[in-house]
């Protein structure tokens, strides 16, 4: 009776709530509505809400095809692969102090591994399809990663010692649910002034992780016609769109997780209305403004841009929080 | 029976040199038996000594000439086997076996194959030895036996590109590295009177004066250059690359093993000083400098194996560092981080050896594309890259996590800034790693081949086997850390700080307690380490896994069903299963290993090219820096007064 | 008396090591080694001497209480040193013979093959 229901809680975690089908629905919402907002920001009308989900229902229906120099296992796998790890990083996302699927005692670096693996996906795919286009995009990609995980590991690491200095008795947590814990008690990170600087280098981190407009060096079509993704078509195309909305849905509740966890009421269902309506702020502020604004940087000033400003706000805030400020 | 064991372990691979330098010469048959029987019955020793001494916490002691202490005072060899010895021990035998059955198949082009597995016993032998041996002096000698044999097996394809000079360059400096080991054992005679290390752990820390503060320096910098650490032993890539592969596998499994085991003895048992805030220093700063430096490095290497040397100098840095924050959860975290170490740089350093022996060469500008000649031996190279870069489930994540942990813990609780930057250079190094795998990955096993590798085929048995192996225990060790942490590190852990034990089994009951030393085992507290639940987690991504799978079966089906039907249709050529090429036909065109990073490099050129310049391949400059590195750690020693 | 052959062993060395480190030519690079290795062998020889000490040569028999003899653990392992000393030394020419052969120099700023 016991184990039954223990396993029946686990497959309504990993497929329903907070895993496949909620992930998959939020995300799709999310990117729509970002898409609408990019439209009305450069005076168009743009696509209907559910634009992404047509694609997507469009993708599943065409024809796969797969080059004769392409290493098949791994030219498919990949993007599964991809989808699948972000899939278990939902899993580990507290959307309050006292809800959380899975809970560890050290997730936050469980949760910074999972987010490379799509990355690693996305390069591994393109590399075993053999196209010239895809080889560059997949150094650039390697680029940008080596990029943003610097400043997102000091990010990760300023926020875990700040909720650690005050919940945990060896100075440092690493895990999510205190984080919350910490902001459901003494107030969300972002009013707290050492934590400003963070939150901003996280909000630049995000649109590369995701590998949105400015930052998508690794896809920049114009260029290099798809980078990454040159080879790909139908369904595992479709993965690999799919991995880039919940990536941007899962990073944009990370930040959520990291800065704006206070404002929680208990009861899961506001609760979660409540995160995606910061999310879409979020996705607002740090995806659909500098796509509507910006134009493309090159590889070398991405590379620059996070391994000085960034990393600088970063590093100011923890030196911040290490003085206990 | 059991206490014979250590010294058996040891005496079989050399009676086995010995043997085999007789018998092996010409007659193949008769060097296989000996061979095999050599390292499969000091295997299954070593293997059969982890039932007492893991399970039960015992220590096993042997005194060579049963010449046991007299009146307090150590006259004999003495050897002893606790639970860090026996771990490394583990490691090493573990490294040898494998080596071993790949080097028949791997070896089998050579010629004066007779010397190769004499010498390669030989180094086995003077490994283990290291590791098993409770007499200082014993040490030095086992240092040289396997700098020796590593030296002569560095120059075994003498007719390849820079092999002699790379063996010339480690035996020129690795004798540095092991007269600073005799110079501080000298020294520390003088001021003990004994070379048991048991004797001198007891005595050591009631007499600390100016000679045992450089004894200490002089030992340090001799170990840290047989863990070819990065400011010791510059020229540790060249030796790495041009051995034989099975060998690389032995200098950079096994020979950098023991340089982390002597810095454990030495800090930790010996003098007892991991409490010291200067030690702690110099042993995270050495480690986070090899760690950082040597991972750039690899980056801008054009040579697979020489790529895999510099990283495999820079996951020593790891365990280094970790091992130096002098918690029970980074002692434990570096341990492990050293046997996945010796695991996943194995596996890789084979798969190199099955591509060089395929394709003989290992430049990465000149492969590509052998994924699709090579299945077998690119998915076990993914599975070694995945362990290196610290993707999960494999073995390398766990052991990260366990050492991030530790380092940012320490950093909280000693309220060390400096502890957090390391914790995030750790961070950023295993991004690094991840990336130069990637080129790897891109420039070797996919991307486009080029015609002249139309004709490779996939390696043996004989060398995809060992490489399994390997790749099962990177996979085991990776999914079960909880297993790993109650049988090998617990107890290993708990060792490491047990010095009163210690000396007691060496010099009998009550011999601790004289010198006011508890002789207690000290339980060690991993409870706080983050384990995650990987079976829950195993399950999830099996479902999600298998789905996939399922699908793209389906799909590949039906895709190979379309190009067979459209090469039906259009004759030979589909141009729509070709590369895309922007609309003009596909030529040949592979993004090989020096296209790679484009952005990064050019920022950080000017770093780059003096690290290239420092390297500059100089015997003399190598021996400038072993030197001033001596000369300054020395100075620290005094100054900080240990 | 034995200030001066601490002295010595230790300038043995650190000229030793100048050599490896100054001279270009491989074999004086050797001997720069060998000098290191005898410098560390006085040093072994030197902490076990002591002034007016007998050699420590007894059978069971002859050993009375009082006997001042020097220590014989260094010199047991200056010997092992000397011999590992003498096999480093030979290996070195052996592999300076083959360098020879294949770089057609032995000066060690040409013969640097792999760097970077």
């Amino acid at each position: 009776m016991n184990i039954v229901l223990i396993i029946l809680k686990w497959l309504f975690h990993i497929l329903v709530f907070p895993g496949f089908l909620f992930t998959l629905c939020a995300a799709l919402l999310l990117a729509g509505i970002d898409r609408k907002l990019v439209a009305r920001m450069q005076n168009r009308v743009g696509p209907p809400l559910l634009q992404p989900a047509y694609d997507l229902l469009k993708l599943f229906g065409k024809e796969i095809i797969i080059p004769r120099q392409a290493n098949k296992k791994a030219f498919l796998s990949a993007p599964a692969v991809g989808l699948a790890s972000l899939l278990v990083t939902s899993l580990l996302l507290p959307f309050s102090a006292s809800f959380v699927a899975v809970s560890g005692v050290a997730d936050v670096i469980v949760v910074l591994y999972l987010l490379t693996i799509p990355a690693v996906a996305i390069i591994v795919g393109a590399a075993s399809s053999a196209s010239p286009f895809a080889g560059v995009g997949l150094s650039r990609e390697m680029v940008a990663v080596m990029a943003y995980e610097l400043p997102l590991t000091i990010v990760l690491v300023t926020v875990c010692r700040k909720a650690g200095l005050m919940m945990d008795e060896s100075g440092m947590t690493f895990s999510l649910a205190t984080v919350m814990q910490y902001q459901a008690e003494h107030g969300a990170m972002i009013t707290k002034l050492s934590m400003i600087p963070a939150a901003l280098a996280m909000l630049f981190i995000i649109p590369c992780e995701v590998g949105a407009h400015p930052f998508d060096i690794a896809e920049a079509e114009t260029e290099i016609c798809e980078g990454t993704l040159a080879e790909y078509s139908g369904l595992p195309l479709a993965f690999y769109e799919l991995a880039h909305y919940v990536k941007m849905f899962i990073l944009t509740s990370l930040f959520c997780v990291l800065f704006l966890g206070g404002f929680t009421t208990g009861v899961v269902v506001v609760d979660l209305i409540l995160r995606l309506i910061f999310c879409v702020v979020v996705t607002f502020l740090c995806i659909t403004v500098p796509h509507a604004v910006c134009a493309r940087f090159k590889v070398e000033q991405v590379f620059k841009f996070y391994w000085t400003w960034v990393l600088g706000l970063a590093l100011v805030s923890l030196l911040l929080v290490w003085l206990g400020l | 029976m059991m206490q014979h064991f250590p010294i058996l372990s040891i005496m079989v691979l050399f009676f086995g040199a010995f043997l085999n330098g007789i018998f092996g010469g010409k007659n193949a048959k008769a060097r296989k038996i000996i061979v095999l029987a050599s390292i499969f019955l000091s295997f299954l020793m070593v293997v059969a000594m982890t039932g007492p001494v893991m399970l039960e916490g015992q220590i096993i002691s042997y005194w060579l000439g049963n010449w046991e202490p007299a009146m307090g005072f150590a006259f004999g060899i003495g050897l002893e086997v606790d639970a860090v010895g026996l771990f490394f021990g583990l490691i090493i035998s573990t490294a040898v076996l494998v080596s071993g059955l790949y080097s028949f198949e791997y070896m089998s082009h050579d010629d004066a194959l007779g010397y190769y597995y004499t010498l390669y016993l030989m180094l086995g032998g003077g490994v283990l030895g290291l590791v098993f041996s409770g007499c200082l002096f014993n040490i030095f000698v086992m240092v040289e036996i396997m700098t020796f044999s590593a030296v002569a097996l560095t120059a075994f394809r003498n007719e390849k590109y820079g092999a002699l000079e790379a063996a010339f360059k480690y035996l020129v400096v690795g004798s540095i590295g092991s007269t600073s080991v005799l110079v501080g054992t000298i020294l520390l005679y003088n001021q003990t009177h004994t070379l048991n290390l048991a004797q001198i752990a007891s005595i050591l820390p009631s007499v600390s004066n100016g000679v045992t503060a450089v004894a200490f320096g002089f030992l340090f910098v001799g170990f840290a250059t047989k863990a070819f650490l990065f400011p010791f032993q510059p020229l540790a890539a060249d030796a790495h690359a041009v051995a034989p592969s099975s060998i690389s596998v032995l200098i950079s499994g096994v020979l950098t093993k023991t340089g982390v085991y002597g810095i454990i003895r030495l800090v930790y048992v010996l003098y007892q000083s991991m409490n010291l805030g200067p030690v702690k220093t110099l042993v995270v700063f050495i480690g986070t400098l090899s760690m950082f430096i040597c991972v750039t490095m690899a980056l801008a290497q054009h040579d697979f194996k020489r790529l895999l040397a510099f990283h495999s100098i820079s996951q020593v840095g790891y365990v280094i560092t970790a091992v130096g924050l002098s918690t029970a959860l980074g002692v434990a975290g570096g341990l492990y981080h050293a046997m996945n170490h010796t695991l996943f740089k194995s596996l890789l350093f084979l798969t190199a050896g099955a591509v060089l022996h395929q394709t003989d060469t290992t430049n990465l500008d000149e492969l590509g594309g052998l994924s699709k000649r090579m299945p077998k031996t690119t998915v076990l190279f993914l599975i070694g890259a995945a362990s290196i870069s610290g993707l999960p489930p494999f073995n390398g994540f766990a052991s990260k996590w366990m050492i991030y942990q530790a380092t940012f813990e320490a950093a909280a609780a000693q309220n060390n800034f400096g502890f957090a930057l390391v914790g995030i250079i750790e961070m950023l190094t295993s991004v690094l790693t991840l990336a130069s795998f990637i080129k790897v990955t891109q420039s070797v096993f996919f991307g486009q081949m080029p015609k002249k590798w139309e004709n490779v085929k996939e390696v043996g048995n004989g060398m995809i086997i060992p490489m399994g192996i390997l790749a099962a225990l990177c996979v085991i060790t990776g999914v079960a850390p909880s297993a790993v942490e109650k049988y090998l590190l617990a107890p290993a852990t708990s060792a490491v700080y047990s010095v009163g034990k210690y000396i007691n089994a060496m010099m009998g009951e009550g011999f601790a307690e004289g010198v006011s030393l508890s002789s207690e085992t000290v339980a060690v507290d991993l409870g706080r380490s983050g384990y995650w639940n990987p079976l829950a987690w195993l399950a999830l991504l099996g479902i999600l896994l298998f789905g996939a799978f399922v699908a793209f079966v389906l799909l590949r089906k039906e895709a190979k069903t379309k190009e067979s039907e459209a090469a039906e249709m259009f004759g030979s050529v589909d141009e729509k299963f070709e590369p895309f090429f922007s609309g003009e036909r596909a030529e040949f065109s592979q993004v090989g290993g020096s296209d790679m990073f484009w952005g990064f490099k050019k920022v950080m050129r000017p770093y780059l090219d003096f690290m290239h310049d420092a390297h500059s391949g100089v015997v003399n400059d190598y021996v400038r820096w072993a030197v001033e590195c001596l000369a300054l750690v020395l100075l620290y020693c005094v100054l900080c007064g240990l | 008396m034995m200030a001066m052959n601490y002295l010595g062993s230790f300038l043995l060395i650190i000229l030793g090591l100048y050599m490896m480190v100054s001279k270009r030519n491989l074999i004086k690079i050797i001997i720069g080694l060998d000098l290191v290795d005898y410098g560390a062998n006085l040093l072994i020889v030197s902490i076990g001497f002591r002034d007016g000490g007998t050699a420590p040569i007894f059978t069971l028999s002859e050993l009375f209480s009082g006997a001042y003899f020097v220590d014989p653990v260094p010199q047991a392992l200056t010997l092992t040193s000397i011999v590992i000393g003498a096999c480093v030394t030979a290996m070195s020419l052996a592999l300076i013979i083959k360098i020879k052969d294949q770089y057609g120099t032995i000066d060690s700023h040409k013969v640097r093959r792999l760097n970077g």
